[in-house]
């Protein structure tokens, strides 16, 4: 039976997709993850204290995300709720994580997909005139959430501003106005970028005749029902045609999803009661109903009028992303609008024994902490990242890929542009999902 | 672009890709230098032929190894980047007899790369020509180790790029950390009782963790007078800085500063280089 083999670029780690072939026919689809490293073992004996400095590192594009997931999970430990203007502070860092995050993905990943070259570095001297400088500027947008992640992160990577009970300190009105004037650009060149990309994906549509087809499916984030949030402690899921929902507390993941390893791959598969379920930006953009700032609604709008509410297509997703982008700018800004100083921004402690959950809705997805403490040192951690939830619903997206361009006689050559946009849609991040 | 402009290659090993961001936000390289392969932004399947190969990750399994002897002999110049390349970074902490005892309860899995023993660093197999120390180096440190390195200008040490004050009138008894609440400004965050490793640390990362209120983890690793040296003598260099800035007892120190977050930087370049071969020069570190 003949395989055949995809390696991926233009995605966070190391991954391929296998499809195996029999009498012209794809059997199977796997999407494997290639690389692990432990964490959950690594960290055993680790003082709990020093959790928000060490599994930043799990992950150098998702750090915020899990450098906050940590704080958290020891806070519900200890018993703590940090002041208003830490949390302020905190969503600021999380806007940074969806700014660089999304920027990445649209402009870095996947609009060389839409531009048919290899790399967004090279777009510039194969794209027409009007298309000058589309690297430089994706840059600068980026450059805007990577401002913002060391403004109220410290450390531009990998965070340290978190700190259990608080952040370390508020921001300097002078600080802040400098990264207001960066930030404030860039929601213009974002705008002027996604109206591109939006362009861009409707001839690729056209191109290849769908936006996906791959069935419905369950949706699955942590951010809120009326206006995202990033910090929010309930998870909900929505059923494929999006009228019920289910709404449970992080720490009870366990009783609502249900975890399989792999065998051929080191990140296992979540499913949500035997459903396939989709996690990130296209979960998030159908289950909030709305965005709360001018220009993000004003996307959201057009986005819901073209593809109603759940949307389903696979390239959506992206398209979801950028709308997230624009929202995630204009937040930031209408947050470095008031003070960031001149309150609490840390309560003392006492650490103590226990459990505790941390949750975050990260770029990909909800992601959780969980941390057994003993003697004030962590004896079990569980990470439950985003992409794992995916995994089910990529591979059965690669499956209709497969089925769509390997027919009896031949293989048509789209099938290995359509795994990338398959598996980019998703934009897994593989350093996260084995950790 | 100019024709002849310095063509250059990322590979990444086994890591967390926070080199790769960092090396994202040193915009500057883009008008001046051609990127051949980094796989992470541009989609092409092997290294080619470049002037200078940038490594980043531990060398954790045999697919790491084989790219890695595969990419070398391609690369006039081969630059170690960030702590994980240089001593395997924070999957060192898996390098304990009970860790290990963990990893092997791991399901049995087929057509996926083999788990070597450890995380290696790279130069446990190949010759690096420069060690770029930082997890990650910020873009600034990228930009000097791709451009002109002897132009670079940076501190001793960390504490002289930090801007935080030294004072007499402050000497905490314990090291109390974080758990104190907020973080006072502009003074030394020794003087408020952190652990703060600032003063041994290798400079030219500009100190942003101890200018945000969080004490140094010492991720650019020993300065240059403790670089070759064990960590025996880094621990007396430590005890001796906060014996003139506070009262702690010597044992708390000894305890913060043998603590995980700790190990995961500060020896890099000796401890790490393994046993049986001599620390690496620091006329190659960055
Ligand atoms: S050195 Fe640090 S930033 Fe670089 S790959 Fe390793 S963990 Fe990530
Ligand atoms: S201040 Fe210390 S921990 Fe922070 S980047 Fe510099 S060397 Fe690394």
């Amino acid at each position: 039976m003949p395989t055949l083999t995809f390696p991926l670029s233009r995605i966070e780690g190391h991954a391929q997709v296998t499809i195996d072939v029999q009498n012209g026919r794809p059997v199977s689809a796997r999407f494997q993850a290639m690389e692990f490293r432990g964490f959950e073992y690594l960290v055993q004996g680790v003082p709990a204290e020093q959790m928000p400095v060490i599994v930043p590192r799990i992950c150098g594009v998702c750090s915020t995300a899990h450098h906050v997931a940590a704080v958290r999970a020891l806070e519900d430990a200890f018993g703590l709720t940090p002041p208003p203007l830490a949390q302020t502070i905190r969503e600021l860092l999380m806007l940074g994580q969806i700014v660089q995050n999304q920027a990445t993905s649209l402009f870095i990943f996947t609009m060389p997909d839409r531009l048919g070259v290899s790399s967004i570095f090279q777009a510039d001297s194969a794209a027409a005139d009007a298309d000058q400088g589309i690297a430089s500027r994706a840059l600068r947008v980026r450059r805007a959430g990577t401002s913002l992640i060391s403004l109220a992160g410290g450390q531009f990577i990998h965070p340290i501003k978190a700190i259990v009970g608080g952040v370390t300190s508020g921001i300097a009105p002078e600080a802040a106005e400098v990264v207001r004037g960066e930030v404030e650009a860039a929601l213009g060149l974002a705008c002027e970028l996604f109206d591109i990309y939006w362009e861009m994906s409707l001839a690729l549509r056209d191109r290849i005749g769908t936006w996906g087809d791959d069935e419905p499916a369950c949706y699955i984030a942590a951010t809120g029902e009326d206006a995202p949030r990033y910090t929010d402690d309930t998870i909900r899921v929505m059923c494929p045609d999006g009228c019920c929902h289910e709404a449970f507390p992080a720490r009870d993941f366990r009783k609502h999803l249900d975890f399989v390893e792999s065998e051929y791959s080191y990140a296992d598969a979540t499913s949500y009661r035997g459903q396939v379920i989709r996690a990130n930006s296209l979960a998030r953009a159908n289950m909030t109903q709305a965005m709360g700032t001018p220009l993000a609604d004003g996307y959201l709008e057009r986005f819901r009028q073209a593809f109603g509410r759940p949307a389903h297509g696979l390239l959506l997703f992206d398209l979801a992303r950028g709308i997230e982008l624009v929202y995630a700018l204009e937040r930031a800004l209408e947050i470095m609008a008031g003070p960031l100083s001149g309150e609490d921004t840390a309560i003392p402690y006492t650490p103590r024994d226990g459990d505790g959950y941390g949750m975050v809705e990260a770029p990909r997805g909800p992601l959780i902490h969980h941390y057994r403490i003993e003697n004030q040192k962590i004896v079990q951690a569980e990470f439950v990242i985003p992409t794992v939830h995916n995994m089910l619903a990529i591979e059965r997206a690669l499956r209709v890929v497969a089925a769509r361009y390997i027919t009896g006689e031949s293989i048509n050559m789209e099938l290995e542009r359509a795994v990338g946009r398959v598996v980019r849609a998703f934009d897994p991040c593989i350093a996260c999902a084995t950790h | 672009m100019p024709e002849e402009a310095v063509r250059f290659a990322v590979l990444q090993l086994s890591g967390c890709a926070g080199c790769e961001v960092s090396l994202l936000n040193a915009e500057e390289w883009i008008e001046r230098y051609r990127l051949m392969y980094m796989p992470l932004v541009v989609s092409a399947y092997d290294v080619p032929p470049v002037d200078i190969l940038l490594v980043s990750g531990g060398v954790r399994t045999d697919e790491d190894l084989y790219n890695l002897r595969r990419a070398i002999p391609r690369a006039k110049q081969v630059v170690a980047v960030g702590t994980c390349a240089i001593s395997g970074g924070v999957a060192s902490l898996g390098d304990r007899d009970e860790v290990r005892q963990l990893f092997l309860t791991q399901p049995e899995r087929r057509h996926v790369p083999r788990m070597l023993p450890k995380c290696h660093p790279i130069d446990a197999f190949v010759e690096v020509g420069r060690y770029l120390p930082g997890c990650p180096p910020t873009p600034e440190l990228f930009m000097a180790a791709l451009l002109d390195p002897a132009d670079f200008k940076a501190s001793k040490i960390v504490c002289q790029e930090c801007g935080r004050r030294k004072v007499r009138d402050l000497r905490p008894e314990h090291l109390v950390g974080l758990r104190q609440g907020e973080v006072l400004p502009d003074i030394c965050l020794i003087n408020q009782g952190y652990f703060c490793v600032g003063s041994s640390t290798r400079g030219g990362c500009r100190a942003p963790c101890p200018r945000g209120g969080h004490p140094c983890v010492g991720c650019r690793g020993p300065s240059d007078v403790l670089i070759d040296k064990g960590s025996t003598e880094w621990l007396a260099s430590i005890q001796r800085v906060f014996q003139s800035l506070t009262d702690v007892p010597a044992a708390e120190i000894e305890q913060a500063a043998r603590s995980p977050q700790m190990a995961l930087f500060l020896f890099q370049f000796s401890d790490y280089a393994g046993v049986d071969r001599p620390p690496r020069p620091k006329e190659k570190v960055l």
